[in-house]
Protein backbone atom coordinates (compact mmCIF):
# COMPACT_ATOMS: atom_id res chain seq x y z
CA UNK A 1 0.00 0.00 0.00
CA UNK A 2 0.96 3.42 -0.99
CA UNK A 3 0.23 6.21 1.93
CA UNK A 4 -2.62 6.82 3.00
CA UNK A 5 -4.58 9.56 4.17
CA UNK A 6 -8.28 9.20 5.66
CA UNK A 7 -10.49 12.08 6.66
CA UNK A 8 -13.83 13.53 7.41
CA UNK A 9 -15.75 15.68 4.96
CA UNK A 10 -18.59 18.08 6.77
CA UNK A 11 -21.65 17.51 4.99
CA UNK A 12 -22.36 21.04 2.47
CA UNK A 13 -24.95 23.46 3.57
CA UNK A 14 -28.09 22.76 3.15
CA UNK A 15 -27.32 19.56 1.78
CA UNK A 16 -28.20 16.19 2.95
CA UNK A 17 -25.42 13.60 2.92
CA UNK A 18 -26.28 11.61 -0.10
CA UNK A 19 -26.33 15.29 -2.02
CA UNK A 20 -22.53 15.86 -0.72
CA UNK A 21 -21.52 12.31 -1.76
CA UNK A 22 -22.78 12.91 -4.94
CA UNK A 23 -21.52 16.46 -5.60
CA UNK A 24 -17.69 14.74 -4.40
CA UNK A 25 -18.45 12.51 -7.06
CA UNK A 26 -19.06 14.61 -9.12
CA UNK A 27 -15.66 16.80 -8.83
CA UNK A 28 -13.79 13.95 -8.69
CA UNK A 29 -15.55 12.80 -12.54
CA UNK A 30 -14.51 16.07 -13.97
CA UNK A 31 -10.91 15.44 -13.08
CA UNK A 32 -11.14 12.97 -14.75
CA UNK A 33 -11.44 10.28 -11.79
CA UNK A 34 -12.42 6.52 -13.35
CA UNK A 35 -15.06 4.85 -10.63
CA UNK A 36 -13.67 1.60 -10.27
CA UNK A 37 -16.44 -0.48 -7.73
CA UNK A 38 -16.97 -0.02 -4.91
CA UNK A 39 -15.48 -0.76 -0.83
CA UNK A 40 -16.40 -1.09 2.56
CA UNK A 41 -14.52 -0.44 5.46
CA UNK A 42 -16.35 -1.76 9.20
CA UNK A 43 -15.45 -1.78 12.47
CA UNK A 44 -17.29 -4.19 15.67
CA UNK A 45 -16.50 -2.78 19.08
CA UNK A 46 -15.97 -5.75 21.66
CA UNK A 47 -15.79 -4.92 25.67
CA UNK A 48 -13.90 -6.94 28.19
CA UNK A 49 -16.25 -8.36 30.64
CA UNK A 50 -13.38 -9.31 33.04
CA UNK A 51 -12.08 -6.82 35.16
CA UNK A 52 -8.72 -8.67 36.70
CA UNK A 53 -6.91 -5.53 37.92
CA UNK A 54 -9.45 -3.33 38.63
CA UNK A 55 -8.67 -0.86 35.60
CA UNK A 56 -11.19 0.32 33.36
CA UNK A 57 -11.57 -2.05 30.33
CA UNK A 58 -10.27 -1.11 26.87
CA UNK A 59 -11.75 -1.51 24.11
CA UNK A 60 -11.21 -3.67 21.15
CA UNK A 61 -11.99 -3.37 17.71
CA UNK A 62 -12.25 -5.80 14.99
CA UNK A 63 -11.83 -4.01 11.71
CA UNK A 64 -12.23 -5.39 7.79
CA UNK A 65 -11.55 -3.24 4.84
CA UNK A 66 -12.90 -4.53 1.01
CA UNK A 67 -9.18 -3.95 -0.17
CA UNK A 68 -7.59 -6.88 1.93
CA UNK A 69 -10.62 -8.93 2.09
CA UNK A 70 -9.51 -12.02 3.41
CA UNK A 71 -7.57 -9.77 6.71
CA UNK A 72 -8.95 -8.66 9.75
CA UNK A 73 -7.87 -6.14 11.95
CA UNK A 74 -7.57 -5.97 15.57
CA UNK A 75 -6.64 -2.88 17.38
CA UNK A 76 -6.83 -1.61 20.70
CA UNK A 77 -6.65 2.70 20.88
CA UNK A 78 -3.50 3.46 21.08
CA UNK A 79 -2.13 0.24 21.61
CA UNK A 80 -1.12 -2.79 19.54
CA UNK A 81 -2.69 -3.54 16.79
CA UNK A 82 -3.26 -7.34 14.97
CA UNK A 83 -3.73 -8.42 11.61
CA UNK A 84 -4.80 -11.69 11.33
CA UNK A 85 -6.46 -13.44 8.89
CA UNK A 86 -9.99 -13.72 8.73
CA UNK A 87 -10.51 -16.75 11.01
CA UNK A 88 -10.08 -13.94 13.98
CA UNK A 89 -13.80 -13.33 14.01
CA UNK A 90 -14.57 -16.78 15.06
CA UNK A 91 -12.00 -16.43 17.34
CA UNK A 92 -14.36 -13.63 18.96
CA UNK A 93 -17.28 -16.00 18.80
CA UNK A 94 -15.30 -18.48 20.79
CA UNK A 95 -14.42 -15.46 23.55
CA UNK A 96 -17.42 -14.18 23.88
CA UNK A 97 -17.78 -14.60 27.50
CA UNK A 98 -14.62 -12.74 28.04
CA UNK A 99 -15.14 -9.99 25.20
CA UNK A 100 -18.49 -9.12 24.94
CA UNK A 101 -20.08 -7.30 21.07
CA UNK A 102 -21.43 -4.02 21.46
CA UNK A 103 -23.48 -4.32 18.46
CA UNK A 104 -25.18 -1.01 18.90
CA UNK A 105 -21.25 0.08 18.30
CA UNK A 106 -21.17 -1.23 14.70
CA UNK A 107 -19.88 1.09 12.06
CA UNK A 108 -19.85 1.23 8.74
CA UNK A 109 -18.35 3.01 5.50
CA UNK A 110 -19.52 2.28 2.21
CA UNK A 111 -19.30 3.87 -1.17
CA UNK A 112 -17.36 4.20 -4.14
CA UNK A 113 -13.81 3.63 -5.64
CA UNK A 114 -12.19 6.12 -8.07
CA UNK A 115 -9.05 5.96 -9.83
CA UNK A 116 -7.22 9.14 -11.23
CA UNK A 117 -3.91 7.89 -12.35
CA UNK A 118 -1.78 6.68 -9.30
CA UNK A 119 -4.02 7.81 -6.81
CA UNK A 120 -6.99 6.02 -5.57
CA UNK A 121 -9.84 7.79 -3.85
CA UNK A 122 -12.40 6.26 -2.11
CA UNK A 123 -15.60 8.40 -0.97
CA UNK A 124 -17.78 6.37 1.81
CA UNK A 125 -20.60 7.01 3.41
CA UNK A 126 -20.49 5.97 7.77
CA UNK A 127 -23.22 4.62 9.29
CA UNK A 128 -23.96 3.79 12.58
CA UNK A 129 -27.12 1.41 13.87
CA UNK A 130 -28.31 2.38 10.33
CA UNK A 131 -28.18 6.14 10.54
CA UNK A 132 -25.66 8.14 8.36
CA UNK A 133 -23.02 9.99 10.27
CA UNK A 134 -20.70 11.45 8.07
CA UNK A 135 -18.78 11.50 5.09
CA UNK A 136 -14.96 9.90 4.82
CA UNK A 137 -12.45 10.55 1.92
CA UNK A 138 -9.48 8.17 1.45
CA UNK A 139 -6.74 9.18 -0.50
CA UNK A 140 -3.80 6.83 -1.62
CA UNK A 141 -1.11 7.88 -3.31
CA UNK A 142 0.16 4.25 -4.67
CA UNK A 143 4.00 4.69 -5.99
CA UNK A 144 5.37 6.19 -2.87
CA UNK A 145 5.49 5.14 0.67
CA UNK A 146 7.29 7.73 2.93
CA UNK A 147 4.81 10.50 3.80
CA UNK A 148 7.09 13.22 4.05
CA UNK A 149 8.35 12.70 0.67
CA UNK A 150 4.46 12.92 -1.29
CA UNK A 151 2.40 14.35 1.76
CA UNK A 152 2.47 17.49 -0.71
CA UNK A 153 1.07 16.50 -3.48
CA UNK A 154 -1.53 14.55 -1.60
CA UNK A 155 -2.62 18.03 -0.40
CA UNK A 156 -2.36 19.70 -3.60
CA UNK A 157 -4.60 17.07 -5.06
CA UNK A 158 -7.05 17.08 -2.39
CA UNK A 159 -7.43 20.94 -2.42
CA UNK A 160 -9.01 20.14 -6.14
CA UNK A 161 -11.78 18.54 -4.77
CA UNK A 162 -11.84 18.90 -1.21
CA UNK A 163 -11.12 22.91 -1.28
CA UNK A 164 -11.00 24.01 2.01
CA UNK A 165 -11.29 20.20 3.84
CA UNK A 166 -8.16 19.46 2.83
CA UNK A 167 -6.88 17.80 6.13
CA UNK A 168 -3.44 17.96 8.46
CA UNK A 169 -0.77 15.63 7.91
CA UNK A 170 -2.23 12.37 10.32
CA UNK A 171 -1.25 11.88 13.05
CA UNK A 172 -0.06 7.93 12.79
CA UNK A 173 2.76 9.22 10.06
CA UNK A 174 3.77 12.70 12.23
CA UNK A 175 4.35 10.56 15.18
CA UNK A 176 6.78 8.43 13.48
CA UNK A 177 10.28 9.13 13.44
CA UNK A 178 11.09 9.68 9.99
CA UNK A 179 7.77 8.61 9.33
CA UNK A 180 8.15 5.14 7.46
CA UNK A 181 4.67 3.94 6.82
CA UNK A 182 4.16 0.53 7.37
CA UNK A 183 4.38 -0.98 4.24
CA UNK A 184 2.29 -4.62 3.19
CA UNK A 185 -0.52 -4.15 5.21
CA UNK A 186 -2.87 -1.17 6.22
CA UNK A 187 -2.92 -1.11 9.91
CA UNK A 188 -2.03 2.93 9.35
CA UNK A 189 -5.11 3.31 7.28
CA UNK A 190 -7.45 1.11 10.34
CA UNK A 191 -6.14 3.54 12.78
CA UNK A 192 -7.10 6.49 10.24
CA UNK A 193 -10.54 5.27 9.94
CA UNK A 194 -10.72 4.14 13.68
CA UNK A 195 -9.90 7.61 14.80
CA UNK A 196 -12.62 9.07 12.06
CA UNK A 197 -15.31 6.52 13.19
CA UNK A 198 -15.05 7.66 17.06
CA UNK A 199 -14.60 11.14 16.35
CA UNK A 200 -18.24 10.49 14.21
CA UNK A 201 -19.84 8.58 17.03
CA UNK A 202 -19.15 11.35 19.73
CA UNK A 203 -20.76 14.09 17.11
CA UNK A 204 -24.42 15.71 17.75
CA UNK A 205 -26.19 15.03 13.99
CA UNK A 206 -28.81 16.92 12.92
CA UNK A 207 -31.85 15.24 13.00
CA UNK A 208 -32.36 16.63 8.90
CA UNK A 209 -29.17 14.27 8.23
CA UNK A 210 -30.53 11.16 9.33
CA UNK A 211 -31.63 8.92 6.55
CA UNK B 1 2.69 2.70 -11.19
CA UNK B 2 -0.89 1.40 -11.73
CA UNK B 3 -3.10 1.50 -8.50
CA UNK B 4 -4.08 -2.34 -7.45
CA UNK B 5 -6.97 -3.65 -8.86
CA UNK B 6 -10.67 -3.43 -7.86
CA UNK B 7 -11.56 -6.40 -5.56
CA UNK B 8 -14.44 -8.06 -6.64
CA UNK B 9 -13.91 -10.43 -3.38
CA UNK B 10 -16.69 -10.27 -0.60
CA UNK B 11 -15.32 -9.53 2.90
CA UNK B 12 -15.31 -13.31 4.46
CA UNK B 13 -16.05 -13.75 8.63
CA UNK B 14 -13.75 -16.81 8.39
CA UNK B 15 -14.20 -20.59 8.06
CA UNK B 16 -17.17 -22.85 9.38
CA UNK B 17 -17.07 -24.80 12.38
CA UNK B 18 -13.78 -27.26 12.13
CA UNK B 19 -12.49 -30.00 13.91
CA UNK B 20 -9.33 -31.36 14.70
CA UNK B 21 -9.67 -35.00 14.79
CA UNK B 22 -6.27 -35.86 16.59
CA UNK B 23 -4.44 -39.69 17.18
CA UNK B 24 -1.69 -39.15 19.35
CA UNK B 25 1.48 -41.53 20.30
CA UNK B 26 5.11 -41.80 21.35
CA UNK B 27 7.99 -43.37 19.67
CA UNK B 28 11.89 -43.75 21.52
CA UNK B 29 14.55 -42.21 19.97
CA UNK B 30 15.71 -45.37 18.97
CA UNK B 31 12.78 -46.51 16.63
CA UNK B 32 12.35 -42.91 15.31
CA UNK B 33 14.63 -43.93 12.01
CA UNK B 34 12.37 -47.21 11.33
CA UNK B 35 9.03 -45.22 11.79
CA UNK B 36 10.26 -42.23 9.67
CA UNK B 37 11.25 -44.69 7.15
CA UNK B 38 7.78 -46.57 7.36
CA UNK B 39 6.40 -42.64 7.10
CA UNK B 40 8.09 -42.00 3.82
CA UNK B 41 6.71 -44.96 2.50
CA UNK B 42 3.75 -44.53 3.48
CA UNK B 43 2.88 -40.76 2.97
CA UNK B 44 2.31 -38.76 0.12
CA UNK B 45 5.42 -38.41 -2.51
CA UNK B 46 6.82 -35.10 -1.00
CA UNK B 47 10.25 -33.22 -0.35
CA UNK B 48 10.70 -34.28 3.10
CA UNK B 49 9.72 -31.22 5.84
CA UNK B 50 11.30 -30.36 8.85
CA UNK B 51 10.26 -27.74 11.39
CA UNK B 52 11.52 -26.19 14.22
CA UNK B 53 8.64 -24.43 16.55
CA UNK B 54 8.73 -21.81 19.74
CA UNK B 55 4.76 -22.16 20.99
CA UNK B 56 3.75 -20.53 23.87
CA UNK B 57 0.60 -21.16 25.80
CA UNK B 58 -1.75 -18.11 26.53
CA UNK B 59 -4.38 -18.68 29.60
CA UNK B 60 -6.98 -15.88 30.21
CA UNK B 61 -8.70 -16.01 33.60
CA UNK B 62 -12.38 -15.06 34.02
CA UNK B 63 -14.30 -14.30 36.80
CA UNK B 64 -15.96 -18.01 37.28
CA UNK B 65 -15.04 -21.12 34.95
CA UNK B 66 -11.89 -22.61 33.40
CA UNK B 67 -9.50 -20.54 31.77
CA UNK B 68 -9.64 -19.58 28.05
CA UNK B 69 -6.95 -21.28 26.35
CA UNK B 70 -5.19 -19.93 23.17
CA UNK B 71 -1.50 -21.59 21.51
CA UNK B 72 0.45 -18.82 19.76
CA UNK B 73 2.93 -20.49 17.40
CA UNK B 74 6.26 -19.46 15.55
CA UNK B 75 8.68 -20.95 13.27
CA UNK B 76 12.21 -21.04 14.68
CA UNK B 77 13.29 -22.22 11.09
CA UNK B 78 11.09 -19.29 9.35
CA UNK B 79 11.27 -16.69 11.26
CA UNK B 80 9.23 -13.73 8.88
CA UNK B 81 6.67 -16.26 8.60
CA UNK B 82 3.08 -15.43 10.05
CA UNK B 83 2.59 -16.41 13.68
CA UNK B 84 -0.09 -19.41 14.08
CA UNK B 85 -2.50 -18.70 16.62
CA UNK B 86 -4.55 -21.91 17.69
CA UNK B 87 -7.64 -21.94 19.88
CA UNK B 88 -8.79 -26.06 21.23
CA UNK B 89 -11.94 -26.87 22.20
CA UNK B 90 -12.57 -29.21 24.94
CA UNK B 91 -12.79 -32.88 23.47
CA UNK B 92 -16.12 -33.97 22.37
CA UNK B 93 -17.79 -36.27 24.96
CA UNK B 94 -20.19 -37.83 22.34
CA UNK B 95 -19.50 -41.56 20.53
CA UNK B 96 -17.33 -43.77 22.24
CA UNK B 97 -17.31 -46.02 19.33
CA UNK B 98 -15.71 -43.42 16.91
CA UNK B 99 -11.45 -43.69 16.70
CA UNK B 100 -10.45 -40.75 17.31
CA UNK B 101 -10.72 -38.00 19.89
CA UNK B 102 -12.76 -34.58 18.06
CA UNK B 103 -12.13 -31.38 19.29
CA UNK B 104 -13.36 -27.90 17.84
CA UNK B 105 -10.55 -25.93 16.53
CA UNK B 106 -9.89 -22.39 15.13
CA UNK B 107 -6.41 -21.74 13.07
CA UNK B 108 -5.99 -17.90 12.88
CA UNK B 109 -2.69 -16.89 11.40
CA UNK B 110 -1.50 -13.55 12.84
CA UNK B 111 1.28 -10.57 12.46
CA UNK B 112 4.23 -10.64 14.60
CA UNK B 113 2.46 -8.32 17.42
CA UNK B 114 0.69 -10.97 18.57
CA UNK B 115 2.36 -11.89 21.65
CA UNK B 116 1.66 -7.63 22.81
CA UNK B 117 -1.20 -7.95 21.97
CA UNK B 118 -2.47 -10.97 23.66
CA UNK B 119 -1.51 -9.56 26.91
CA UNK B 120 -3.37 -6.12 25.76
CA UNK B 121 -6.40 -8.33 25.72
CA UNK B 122 -5.51 -9.77 28.99
CA UNK B 123 -3.93 -13.39 28.33
CA UNK B 124 -0.83 -14.10 30.35
CA UNK B 125 1.66 -16.52 28.94
CA UNK B 126 1.70 -19.88 31.12
CA UNK B 127 4.27 -22.17 29.91
CA UNK B 128 6.47 -22.09 26.62
CA UNK B 129 8.14 -24.63 24.74
CA UNK B 130 9.97 -25.80 21.87
CA UNK B 131 9.07 -28.43 19.19
CA UNK B 132 11.28 -29.75 16.19
CA UNK B 133 11.16 -33.03 14.45
CA UNK B 134 8.92 -34.05 10.64
CA UNK B 135 5.83 -33.33 8.93
CA UNK B 136 4.26 -36.12 6.55
CA UNK B 137 1.04 -35.89 4.93
CA UNK B 138 -1.40 -38.06 3.25
CA UNK B 139 -4.38 -36.34 1.45
CA UNK B 140 -5.97 -34.99 4.30
CA UNK B 141 -3.83 -36.59 7.39
CA UNK B 142 -1.40 -34.38 8.54
CA UNK B 143 1.38 -36.81 10.78
CA UNK B 144 3.84 -34.61 12.62
CA UNK B 145 6.88 -36.59 14.72
CA UNK B 146 8.78 -34.04 16.72
CA UNK B 147 10.85 -34.31 20.27
CA UNK B 148 9.23 -31.32 22.59
CA UNK B 149 12.42 -29.12 24.86
CA UNK B 150 11.68 -27.14 27.59
CA UNK B 151 12.38 -23.43 26.87
CA UNK B 152 15.30 -23.02 30.66
CA UNK B 153 15.22 -18.97 30.49
CA UNK B 154 11.91 -17.63 29.91
CA UNK B 155 12.08 -16.62 25.59
CA UNK B 156 15.32 -17.85 25.44
CA UNK B 157 14.68 -20.11 22.12
CA UNK B 158 18.36 -21.24 21.95
CA UNK B 159 18.66 -22.48 26.16
CA UNK B 160 16.42 -25.64 25.63
CA UNK B 161 16.42 -29.18 27.41
CA UNK B 162 14.47 -32.36 25.99
CA UNK B 163 11.96 -33.10 27.75
CA UNK B 164 12.38 -36.87 27.68
CA UNK B 165 14.00 -39.27 25.23
CA UNK B 166 11.24 -39.90 22.61
CA UNK B 167 9.56 -38.12 20.06
CA UNK B 168 6.15 -37.55 20.12
CA UNK B 169 3.67 -39.03 17.18
CA UNK B 170 0.61 -37.06 16.00
CA UNK B 171 -1.74 -37.78 13.51
CA UNK B 172 -4.45 -34.91 12.76
CA UNK B 173 -7.14 -34.27 10.63
CA UNK B 174 -9.23 -30.63 10.17
CA UNK B 175 -12.59 -31.38 8.74
CA UNK B 176 -15.77 -29.58 9.34
CA UNK B 177 -18.01 -31.27 11.93
CA UNK B 178 -19.62 -34.32 11.69
CA UNK B 179 -17.44 -35.88 8.68
CA UNK B 180 -16.86 -38.84 10.55
CA UNK B 181 -15.75 -41.14 7.70
CA UNK B 182 -12.16 -39.42 8.78
CA UNK B 183 -11.60 -41.44 12.09
CA UNK B 184 -11.89 -44.27 10.26
CA UNK B 185 -9.53 -43.38 7.79
CA UNK B 186 -7.42 -42.06 10.07
CA UNK B 187 -7.89 -45.81 11.96
CA UNK B 188 -6.92 -47.68 8.96
CA UNK B 189 -3.62 -45.58 8.71
CA UNK B 190 -2.51 -45.93 12.14
CA UNK B 191 -3.36 -49.30 11.45
CA UNK B 192 -0.49 -49.58 8.95
CA UNK B 193 2.21 -47.88 11.40
CA UNK B 194 1.67 -51.01 13.56
CA UNK B 195 3.38 -52.49 15.75
CA UNK B 196 6.34 -49.30 15.72
CA UNK B 197 3.92 -47.30 17.05
CA UNK B 198 0.47 -47.67 18.43
CA UNK B 199 -1.48 -44.07 18.01
CA UNK B 200 -4.38 -43.66 20.35
CA UNK B 201 -7.35 -41.42 21.33
CA UNK B 202 -6.00 -39.53 24.47
CA UNK B 203 -8.00 -37.09 26.60
CA UNK B 204 -5.91 -34.45 27.23
CA UNK B 205 -8.13 -33.18 30.07
CA UNK B 206 -7.71 -36.65 31.92
CA UNK B 207 -3.79 -35.93 31.78
CA UNK B 208 -3.59 -32.85 33.70
CA UNK B 209 -2.14 -33.37 37.05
Amino acid sequence: MGVTCVCPVPVAEGKSVQQTVDILHKKLEQLGAVKQGSFCVDCETYQSTGNPGGQPSKLLYVMHNSEVPLSCMALFEGGPCLTADANFDVLMVKLKSHFQNAKGHKVECRGSRYRYCDFLIKVGTVTMSSSARGISVEVEYCPCVVPGDCWNLMREFMQSFLGNNVPELPTVFAAKPEGLFAPADCVDTMTQYLELFNKLRKLQIPASNVR
Amino acid sequence: MEAPPVTVMPITSGTINMMEYLLQGSVLDAALESLLHRLRGLCDNMEPETFTDHELVYLLKGQQGNPFILRARRSLSHPTAPWHLRYLGQPEVGDKSRHALVRNCVDVAASHSLPDFLNEMGFRMDHEFVTSGHIFRKGAMKVVVCNVSRVLVPGNTENTERMSLSHLVELSVLAPAGQDTVSEDMRSFAEQLRPLIHLEKIDPSKQRH
